[in-house]
């Protein structure tokens, strides 16, 4: 198997991008991307499109709508799916290309364009990422699977709605420095405790945001990528767990049990453990999401994640810096995009180039992507020379 | 009756019985004839053992509650008018669901009408049953026992 690397990161902006199609975000991400690297299109031998849902997109193969507006036919293209966490499972298929030898040279594009439809389109296709035979017929969402999460954890460990706030007010401070996040504001405690309920107990500012955007990242061999970059990112670590569809037949209601079997098979296969990771980026879909991710990936006992914000481990000057580039919570969440753009906050970090934001001396870096409601969990653990 | 009164979006599955069940008043699951293995929701595969002799069997609907919530932002079918949301007033108060842990550890999702969001406690006892709804639509609700 091929040692692979990171060689070019491409981000575009997030937001509510009424100005912009799917293929016009993607289209900024590639360029971005290419520009990194230094590597013209031509070059590149194969891509990877990671975009959740063709409903978003309202077409049937958005993935084509993307390679013909970068111009990379007739050259190969896969789509790659797996709601909230296709982009991080389209990092993977990429990372697979490169390590089997099928190619040396590979590009991965996240996109969605979410708000195309009105909210409660968005709503209801999201809602349908649980068991949309089973569940959906009582009126479920995506805040509703999480809210029954966290009413479940904080009847098992006593987490509160305060500790679940202040991932909110963390995530969104990171977000206010980060120039490609949705929603560039610092909040406070009060204001996220305050606002409305969106599914009891989550409030608005325990939630993600529906966000437009894309990004990409370019893949590279060990040979090619000495020609390219002076600051490659390996992929070292990669695993994907995978539990039921319905979140009544899980084994536990406190943990997404697929990141802690991909936790395990990532951290064996780098070869380290959850204490030698010097910054993450985890699915905050919802408050509750990381506060159960810290648990999940070892960053604390099972049951101490709300202390674990409340003692601000989680900041850059903590023990454990994690979502300090706003996370899904402020940067937004378009699905497809979010896995790809996890991967690009930590190879800034990694290169030393997040500035404000920036994690001293980070060496090790993890990202954790959750599709639906824990079906699907990818990891990847990245690690520079 | 078509499935689809029970589960919205699709009516054909090997399972459709399990709507009519509903309305003649039973919460359905499967055994799997070979292993054991029982199901519920119901399947007419058994993934334990990679049989499909499967027979039917009636929850008792009893158990606990482990845990629940109320959706305030409901998805676009349920924040139509027509069909209106389940249980929901005309000024729009959202019904509480919460999943309820059965015999044998299988857990049923419904609908809770008939208790405030102050008085669910995760862990008090409830039952599950059958509801057909005005619209001649089905439904489980899980009340206080």
């Amino acid at each position: 198997m091929k040692r692979v690397a990171i060689v070019g990161v491409g981000h575009g902006k997030f937001g509510v991008r009424s100005d912009a199609s799917l293929r016009e975000l993607t289209f900024e991400a590639v360029k971005a991307c290419l520009d990194d690297a230094g590597v013209s299109l031509k070059e590149v031998e194969s891509m990877v499109t990671g975009i959740a849902g063709d409903e978003f997109s309202i077409a049937l193969q958005p993935s084509a709508q993307v390679h013909d507006y970068i111009g990379f036919h007739p050259k190969p293209n896969f789509r790659v799916e797996g709601a909230c966490a296709t982009g991080s499972m389209a990092l993977r298929t990429g990372w697979m290309n490169v390590a089997s030898g099928l190619a040396d040279l590979v590009l991965v594009v996240g996109g969605e364009k979410m708000t195309e439809v009105p909210t409660s389109v968005a709503t209801d296709i999201m809602g349908r990422g649980g068991d949309a035979t089973w569940e959906y017929p009582f009126g479920t969402t995506f805040p509703g699977y999480y809210a029954m999460i966290a009413n479940a954890h904080m009847a098992e460990y006593g987490t509160t709605e305060e500790q679940m706030a202040l991932v909110a007010v963390k995530n969104h401070y990171y977000g206010s420095l980060n120039p490609f996040a949705h929603m560039q504001k610092k909040i406070d405690l009060e204001k996220a405790l305050t606002s409305f309920t969106v599914a009891h107990p989550l409030k608005l500012f325990d939630c993600s945001l529906i966000t437009d955007g894309a990004a990409a990242v370019l893949l590279a061999s060990e040979e090619r990528a000495k020609g390219i970059s002076k600051k490659p990112v390996w992929m070292v670590g990669l695993a994907l767990g995978t539990d039921t569809m319905r979140i009544t037949e899980r084994e536990s209601l406190t943990s997404i049990m697929a990141s802690r079997e991909a936790a395990k098979v990532a951290y064996k296969m780098a070869g380290i453990g959850p204490a030698d990771i010097d910054v993450a980026t985890v699915h905050d879909c919802f408050t509750i999401a990381e506060i159960v991710a810290y648990e999940d990936l070892g960053f604390c006992e099972k049951g101490e994640g709300g202390k674990l914000i409340e003692a601000k481990e989680t900041y850059v000057s903590g023990k454990i810096p994690v979502n300090v580039d706003g996370g899904l919570k402020s940067k937004g969440h378009p699905l497809g995009a979010t896995g790809v753009s996890m991967a690009i906050e930590i190879t800034k970090q990694l290169r030393g180039e997040a500035g404000e934001r920036q994690v001293k001396n980070a060496e090790i870096g993890l990202s954790h992507n959750v599709g639906g409601t824990g079906q699907v969990v990818a990891i990847h653990i990245f690690r520079r020379e | 009756m078509e499935f689809k009164n029970f589960a919205i979006a699709i009516s054909q599955t090997k399972v459709a019985r399990f709507a009519d069940d509903l309305a003649a008043g039973k919460i359905m699951s499967t055994i799997c004839k070979k292993c054991g293995k029982r199901y519920y929701p119901p399947r007419s595969d058994c993934s334990s053992c990679m049989t499909s002799e499967m027979e039917w069997k009636p929850m008792s609907g009893e158990g606990k509650l482990v845990t629940f919530t109320k959706v305030h932002v409901p998805p676009e079918h349920f924040a139509l008018r027509q069909p209106l949301m389940p249980f929901s007033s005309v000024l729009f108060e959202p019904c509480p669901i919460g999943i309820l842990e059965a015999e044998e550890g299988l857990r049923i999702m419904g609908w809770m009408p008939k208790i405030d969001l102050k008085r669910i406690k995760i862990g008090m006892k409830m039952k599950a049953s059958p509801q057909i709804l005005p619209d001649g639509k089905v439904t489980i609700v899980l009340e206080p026992i």
